[in-house]
């Protein structure tokens, strides 16, 4: 439960700093982010 | 006994650096290139008496360029005719003005102020910082591989000034360009830059940051056309026993117990070697070429998952008089925004306007023995455009296009440019496929983002066959001229590495 409530807080707090982000930089980060599940398959390569 | 010790596959930059050094190592080296010349995105060929440059039409850091040439105890200086570009290039504004950036730096800090003296400081601050970061990764980055973590962790062993400027990597080239300038005349000089890298200012990482700084290294054309450059390599290895054979295409890499054994041509035709060395695309490499038995299931996802980069349709134009320009290199700009919106909403979507902007390289300027006596030539790099267009193709739509877009460069680039051509040839992204065998005509075969770069990117050396390695775009550093001389030195040194 207590792990959770700070993955809540954690996301919470990103998702925060996303919003607050300028259009081009949440555009960046959204770029990088749609790649995540990527990157260990591209380690591979 | 194998036919050659290693077999390279295309006589890109890449390739044939990879392949000089090698024979240099005192090694039987074969490339095979499927056309008739060399250079790949780097080339020239003859039209009508006129050299047209196929991609690339200028270099930077030819001193990196150099650093190939010094390990076979020559030089670039030697090899290859270069002439200074001064100035580094021209900006012509959306709103018609024009700012030139001269190769000297302080003469460029006189520019600024003049244009914008409230980013003269700004300037200062970018050169500093872009000068130290350049410093630092002119020493490691590129020339040290970059596939797994230990390597990354070597890299910043050696060259720790590196982590100085972590923050360029988490940052786009929009946010380092606006973090030094405000004035929106200077931020638009700056924004197409990031095409050189191949994606729009928003999404481009921040260490590119340093392409408008960096041209004050040098910017250089090579006399004959930018096939000399590749062609130096060429010499250079033909001159220990490298052979190069044309109009020879590889269908697939031989692999027994796991080890490359050499390639088959499309003509059935097998030479045997001990190692193999691809200058191609490393997701046609992977995905077309080697038998995917030996490659994991998760590197399959890996391969799959990467996206060529963008394509850019060309239009040479060859004139019977000088153009209306004042020097080599004018970029025709947009204010970053539009920039950025264009990706997003017109290269996205397919839409391939006539209203274009790009780079107006005006070859004869620095070379005039490339045209006839008197005539002239400007290989017009336009806006990245989409390999599928919406509602078309580009074998419909290219002679309409063609017609518009000269329409436009006369109209607000060129005066007079409609009178003074004797030949225009539009090459679109799926000519350039179709004669580099580029797929999807991807001009640094790899998107260059972050999560594409560094141990993300494919392995010079691969992790899936042993003895077959990789040299080119697909591999770190990436694309550009530069970058792929940097990939041939990797490969070489991980073949003396490891393969006796």
């Amino acid at each position: 439960m207590k792990t959770l409530r700070v993955l809540t807080y954690i996301t919470a707090g990103l998702l925060l700093v996303y919003a607050l982000l300028s259009e081009s930089r949440k555009r960046y980060v959204k770029n990088l982010v749609s790649q995540v599940p990527d990157l260990i398959p591209r380690y591979f390569v | 006994m194998k036919d050659y010790d290693v077999i390279v596959i295309g006589a890109g930059v890449g390739g044939l650096c990879a392949g000089a050094l090698l024979a240099h190592q005192g090694r039987r080296v074969l490339v095979v290139e499927q056309s008739n010349r060399v250079g790949g995105c780097c080339s020239t060929y003859d039209h009508d008496g006129y050299k047209i440059d196929i991609g690339a039409s200028i270099i930077e850091f030819a001193e990196v360029i150099n650093w190939a040439f010094q390990r076979m105890g020559t030089s670039i200086y030697e090899e290859v005719d270069l002439v200074p570009v001064d100035p580094t290039f021209t900006a012509k504004l959306h709103d018609g003005s024009e700012i030139s950036f001269p190769l000297d730096l302080k003469e460029t800090e006189h520019v600024i102020a003049e244009v914008a003296p409230e980013d003269l400081d700004g300037w200062k601050r970018y050169a500093e910082t872009i000068e130290g970061f350049l410093t630092a990764a002119l020493d490691g980055f590129f020339t040290t591989p970059a596939s797994t973590f230990g390597d990354i962790i070597n890299l910043f062993r050696n060259t720790p000034d590196l982590l100085k400027y972590g923050s360029l990597f988490a940052s786009s080239y929009e946010d380092v360009i606006r973090r030094y300038f405000t004035n929106e005349k200077i931020i638009e000089a700056f924004s197409f830059h990031s095409f050189y890298a191949g994606l729009p200012p928003a999404l481009l990482p921040g260490h590119f940051g340093m392409l408008p700084y960096s041209e004050h290294h040098g910017v250089h054309y090579s006399k004959g056309g930018m096939i000399s450059i590749p062609k130096g390599f060429q010499k250079c290895g033909e001159r220990v026993g490298m052979e190069v054979r044309f109009e020879c295409t590889v269908d697939k890499v031989l692999v027994e117990n796991g080890r490359a054994s050499g390639v088959q041509l499309a003509d059935g035709t097998r030479i045997t070697s001990d190692i193999v060395v691809s200058n191609i695309n490393a997701r046609k490499l992977y995905m077309d070429m080697v038998d995917p038995q030996y490659i994991s299931p998760i590197a399959q996802r890996g391969i799959r998952s990467y996206r060529y980069s963008m394509a850019t349709p060309m239009l040479y134009l060859c004139l019977n008089s000088e153009p209306a320009l004042k020097d080599h290199h004018t970029l025709m700009t947009r204010p970053m925004d539009q920039i950025n919106d264009y990706w997003f909403n017109k290269y996205e979507k397919g839409i391939f306007p006539a209203e274009q902007f790009g780079i107006l390289s005006w070859t004869t300027k620095s070379d005039p023995g490339l045209a006839p006596k008197g005539h002239h030539i400007i290989a017009v790099t336009l806006a990245p455009g989409a390999y599928r267009l919406a509602g078309t193709t580009w074998d419909a739509a290219k002679e309409n296009l063609k017609a518009e877009i000269i329409k436009y460069l006369e109209a607000k680039y060129l005066p007079g440019l409609r009178d003074q051509i004797v030949h225009a040839i539009f090459s679109t992204p799926v000519d350039f496929e179709r004669e580099l065998l580029s797929p999807e005509g991807a001009i640094y075969a790899l998107r260059q983002d972050l999560f594409n770069s560094l141990m993300f990117r494919p392995a010079a050396r691969s992790r899936h066959v042993k003895g077959l390695y990789l040299a080119g775009a697909s591999t770190h550093p990436g694309g550009g001229v530069p970058t792929v001389s940097s990939s041939g030195i990797i490969a070489a040194d991980l073949i003396s590495k490891y393969e006796q």
